[in-house]
């Protein structure tokens, strides 16, 4: 039986640790949000995350508490309220730097591609799990599950905000890995990626190009993107062990750090606190992920499992592209840290995510 | 397949997730290891740069004054617009595309500027336009946020006098060229640093130039200063007091601006004019005609100007006061009586009978007045400067005996003024003939060279202090406009001022200076620069430019004239040089300048000079 909302264990087992880790990031990321913006008070950065770490955590409780069954239940009609709401940013969203990504509600603004990740996630999760049992899935299948991403991805890669599009991949490779493909399908799914990248650079923006070009040759810096790279480097590597102390460093507090508070808010937890901050913030998000991982070989049925993994998927790819970037190992992209970068639809998100992740561990001791 | 071994085999690709990733992990803090532990030195320098900018602080120059502490150069304030390549969030062509909209330079402009100093550590301020308008410095504040790599610099420029007055004089200041960086003279300069180029300004560039500074601030990404670290103030250069008398310079600057009717035939000629005292050494006055701006070179001077001063085919940098010799015509024949007199070849009595022609060695040589001068004494010849006289004068000494004279009374040497790239002139001799033209002295160029034409060469500071030395009994005073206990005062080695004395009877000296003062007074040649109250003496030359043969017409083929004119004529205060090019008859182009300039002199020394000199207020 489904129960629709948790019963009397529902504090007994909620899952602390995680929530704990959370909320311990969320305070780093309005301490750096504050230091980062000092400079601009007016704009009140800490206070609109403040909020929307509150209004992240209400959601987190009300997912967590609703079983995950029951979610997967209505996912249909919230899939096409999703594609919807992304066919509705398209004709009337609000553009910003290019992209017409954001939707105004009132005095509210927001991204419905950040919002919908989980959505996604859900609906490959249940398509995944209502397979039936065969070791490896049909092309078919493989197909179906790809629409299933495909869709809400190729809608927001018209916004055109292509690195968020990037965003939904992770989620869909990573339940068609663990769910199993044929070898030889994995390796041609493989030589297809290979093959549609150089037709990919022909609609690629000549920013989106110029930014990989500047990856693999830092050097070039026509647009200054190298130049960005090089002082979130700076800002890192003379943070040293212990940092310079909150509110101290020089990269971020006179402004040579970029988009200091949203993309690069970990170089200015890595010039402040040093290696210790970095290894600490990095040590919380990976415990975020190994409990997701957790949760998901514990996990009741395929359902939570895909669920937990679609997670997973999503908040290690953000990781590695965001972390990956401020220290030079990837190209520049928009791609925010989960819990830290400044960004309503960023933490909602986040939140989201991790209380579909309880709600799968929570429910396993329920049957 | 049965549900649990499915379950498993999902369980075992979720733990090969797991590893996976832990390994990218382990990647991603051996990253921050390698930035923020193994090169945290490195970068932490990186980011001392990023935060803190050395802007100099430019020394004005020293001021030069005129004996009586009037400005003669002082310095204006100015902007300029320099890039700081370093940390710079744009290539030089990006800069340069976004700047060249708004300071109205062409991007190809600015990317020569920048290109020409690229070799230059990053740090160095470019300097992209000089002397900026207000407009300018709008232009750049407004977008110092996009252009954070541009700002604007203080930097005082050099303001001379109008009008060109004393430009030769001064000369000019400009950046520092690379090759000169390497000499010894600019050793301890940098590039972009502002030296002396010429005049002036060059010869006492180290007394000059003063200290820049610096200071050290902190700035944001935007190159705003958020607080200061520390200050080195600018030392200014030391102002130099010179012995040039404005008011001497005024007056024969009017005379060559065609300001003044009583010496209205200099005008727009070119020339040169030399006051000095004799006694001391002190220059008093130079000027040298067609002259140039110096204040064009005060901003980088443009290409257009620039091109017109040295394609100008009269040579307006040339200072013709100490860089050009010319034949010194008549002015030549008081040193050859000197000359006659001290070898006992000239007997002080004798006589000689002109015809209006001479004959030697075969050659007609001609007399000024064609239809002869009739018989002459020494003192005649020179008051009415014969030359049939001065013929004989000179074959009776022979080339080698003229030149040791000439030579020890201060011509075809250098005087040794405090002013760079003088002329030797030349007095020529058989030994010079041989190293010069590989050929042997002829006898009847000797006829020639007594007259002061041939090769004889003189500069018009020569002239002068060749005079100036003859008159005051053969004392040769090494011409200066910066006496050394002034620089001393401002604690500088300086040597003292040379002083040659050669023997020479004091009869000698009272039988030329005699008869120059006939010239003046007595109806001769120099009745022009004649002064009540003030006796003034003095030889004028009128110099061939062209052979009268070639019978060639137009103004660049007249005769140069000359005058040089001293006061009081026994142990003169002051003697003045003029020469003026193509000017005709020594008499009419350049005596009334010589006039104009000790007038001046004798005004201010008895007290009825009035300032109104028109060049100064024009």
């Amino acid at each position: 039986m489904i129960g629709p909302f948790a019963g009397k264990h529902f504090w007994k087992d909620f899952d602390w640790p995680l929530l704990t880790s959370a909320l311990l990031l969320s305070v780093l990321s309005l301490t750096e949000i504050y230091s980062s913006t000092m400079a601009q008070p007016s704009e009140n950065f800490f206070l609109r995350q403040l909020a929307w770490v509150v209004v992240g955590i209400v959601f987190l409780f009300v997912v967590a508490a609703i079983d995950y069954r029951l979610i997967s239940e209505h996912i249909p009609w919230l899939y096409v309220l999703a594609v919807g709401s992304l066919l509705y940013t398209l004709a009337l969203g609000h553009r910003v730097a290019g992209s017409k990504s954001w939707v105004v509600l009132g005095r509210i603004q927001f991204q419905p591609s950040e919002v919908i990740k989980m959505v996604v996630v859900v609906t490959l999760a249940r398509y995944f799990s209502e397979l039936r049992a065969s070791q490896y899935m049909t092309l078919m299948q493989i197909t179906k599950a790809c629409v299933i991403s495909l869709v809400p991805m190729g809608l927001v890669a018209l916004q055109p905000d292509l690195g968020t599009a990037l965003t939904y991949l992770p989620a869909i490779a990573l339940g068609l890995f663990v769910r199993g493909i044929r070898p030889t399908a994995l390796i041609s799914l493989l030589v297809a990626f290979v093959l549609v990248l150089p037709v990919t650079w022909f609609v690629l923006k000549p920013y989106q190009k110029e930014r990989i070009m500047t990856f693999l040759d830092p050097e070039r810096d026509p647009l200054g993107k190298g130049y960005q790279v090089a002082q979130s480097k700076i800002a890192i590597g003379s943070g040293g062990l212990v940092g310079k102390g909150l509110f101290r460093g020089s990269q971020n507090q006179l402004g040579f750090l970029p988009t200091r508070h949203t993309d690069f808010i970990f170089s200015v937890v890595g010039e402040e606190l040093g290696f210790v901050g970095v290894i600490a913030s990095l040590g919380l998000l990976a415990f975020i992920i190994f409990r997701s991982i957790y949760n998901a070989r514990t996990a009741r049925d395929n359902l939570g499992l895909f669920i937990a993994m679609g997670v997973v998927g999503t908040f290690f790819f953000h990781l590695i592209v965001n972390v990956g970037m401020v220290i030079g190992f990837m190209p520049t992209t928009g791609i925010p840290l989960p819990f830290l970068s400044y960004g309503g639809s960023s933490v909602l998100n986040a939140f989201i995510a991790l209380g579909l992740v309880m709600s799968v561990g929570r429910c396993r001791y329920v049957n | 397949m049965r549900q649990r071994d499915e379950l498993d085999l999902l369980r075992w690709r979720i733990r090969f997730v797991g590893y996976a990733i832990v390994a990218v992990l382990l990647v991603l803090v051996f990253g921050f290891w390698n930035a923020q532990i193994i090169q945290s030195g490195y970068y932490q320098l990186r980011a001392e740069q990023n935060r803190i900018r050395e802007i100099p602080l430019r020394a004005p120059r020293g001021r030069i004054y005129d004996r009586y502490h009037r400005i003669l150069a002082d310095n204006r304030p100015s902007y300029n617009i320099t890039l700081i390549r370093e940390n710079s969030p744009h290539t030089v062509e990006q800069t340069a595309a976004i700047l060249s909209a708004g300071i109205s330079m062409s991007r190809e402009e600015l990317l020569d500027r920048m290109n020409r100093k690229r070799r230059e550590p990053k740090f160095r301020p470019i300097v992209l336009k000089d002397d900026i308008s207000v407009g300018d410095i709008a232009f750049v504040k407004a977008h110092r946020y996009e252009l954070p790599e541009i700002t604007v610099e203080f930097q005082p420029r050099r303001r001379y006098l109008e009008n060109e007055i004393a430009a030769h004089a001064m000369g000019y200041v400009g950046e520092v060229a690379e090759t000169e960086l390497a000499t010894p003279e600019f050793v301890d300069f940098k590039s972009g640093d502002q030296v002396g180029k010429a005049g002036l300004e060059r010869e006492y560039n180290k007394v000059l130039v003063g200290k820049d500074g610096f200071k050290r601030v902190i700035v944001n990404s935007f190159g705003r200063e958020m607080g200061k670290l520390e200050e080195e103030p600018a030392i200014p250069g030391n102002d130099l007091v010179t012995t040039l008398d404005l008011d001497l310079q005024n007056a024969a600057e009017d005379c060559f601006a065609g300001l003044r009717p009583d010496c209205a035939k200099a005008g727009d000629h070119s020339g040169a004019v030399v006051a000095l005292n004799p006694r001391t050494g002190e220059v008093l006055a130079l000027l040298s005609r067609p002259a140039f701006d110096p204040n064009l070179f005060a901003t980088r001077i443009t290409a257009a100007d620039w091109n017109n001063l040295i394609t100008d085919p009269r040579k307006p940098l040339q200072n013709r006061a100490i860089q050009s010799h010319f034949s010194p015509g008549s002015v030549f024949k008081v040193f050859m009586a000197a000359a006659g007199l001290e070898a006992g070849t000239l007997n002080p009595l004798r006589t000689i009978y002109c015809p209006g022609y001479a004959t030697f060695f075969g050659h007609t040589f001609a007399c000024d007045k064609h239809d002869g001068h009739g018989t002459l004494s020494l003192h005649n010849a020179i008051v009415n400067s014969c030359n049939v006289f001065f013929y004989n004068v000179g074959k009776d000494l022979g080339i080698d005996r003229i030149s040791r004279y000439a030579t020890m009374m201060g011509l075809g040497r250098r005087t040794g003024i405090d002013l760079p790239n003088e002329d030797a002139g030349i007095i020529p001799s058989s030994e010079w003939k041989q190293r010069v033209f590989k050929a042997k002295w002829y006898e009847g160029e000797t006829i020639s060279v007594a007259i002061g034409q041939g090769y004889v060469g003189v500069t018009p500071i020569q002239a002068a202090w060749a005079m100036g030395g003859l008159t005051t009994g053969g004392r040769l005073k090494q011409p200066h406009f910066v006496p050394p206990q002034e620089l001393k005062k401002l604690g500088f080695a300086a040597g003292e001022i040379l002083e040659e004395d050669y023997p020479i009877q004091e009869s000698t000296v009272d039988i030329v200076t005699k008869a120059m003062w006939g010239v003046v007074n007595e109806g001769g040649t120099g009745i022009n620069a004649k002064i009540e109250g003030f006796d003034v003496a003095g030889k004028t030359g009128t110099a061939q430019v062209a052979s009268k043969k070639a019978n060639l017409k137009g103004k660049e083929y007249r005769d140069n004239a000359w005058f040089v004119g001293f006061a009081p004529y026994r142990d003169p205060e002051i003697v003045v040089a003029v020469f003026t090019e193509n000017g005709g008859w020594g008499a009419e182009a350049a005596a009334p300048v010589a006039h104009a300039v000790l007038e001046t002199y004798y005004k201010k020394k008895t007290g009825q000079f009035e300032k109104s000199t028109t060049i100064a207020q024009k």
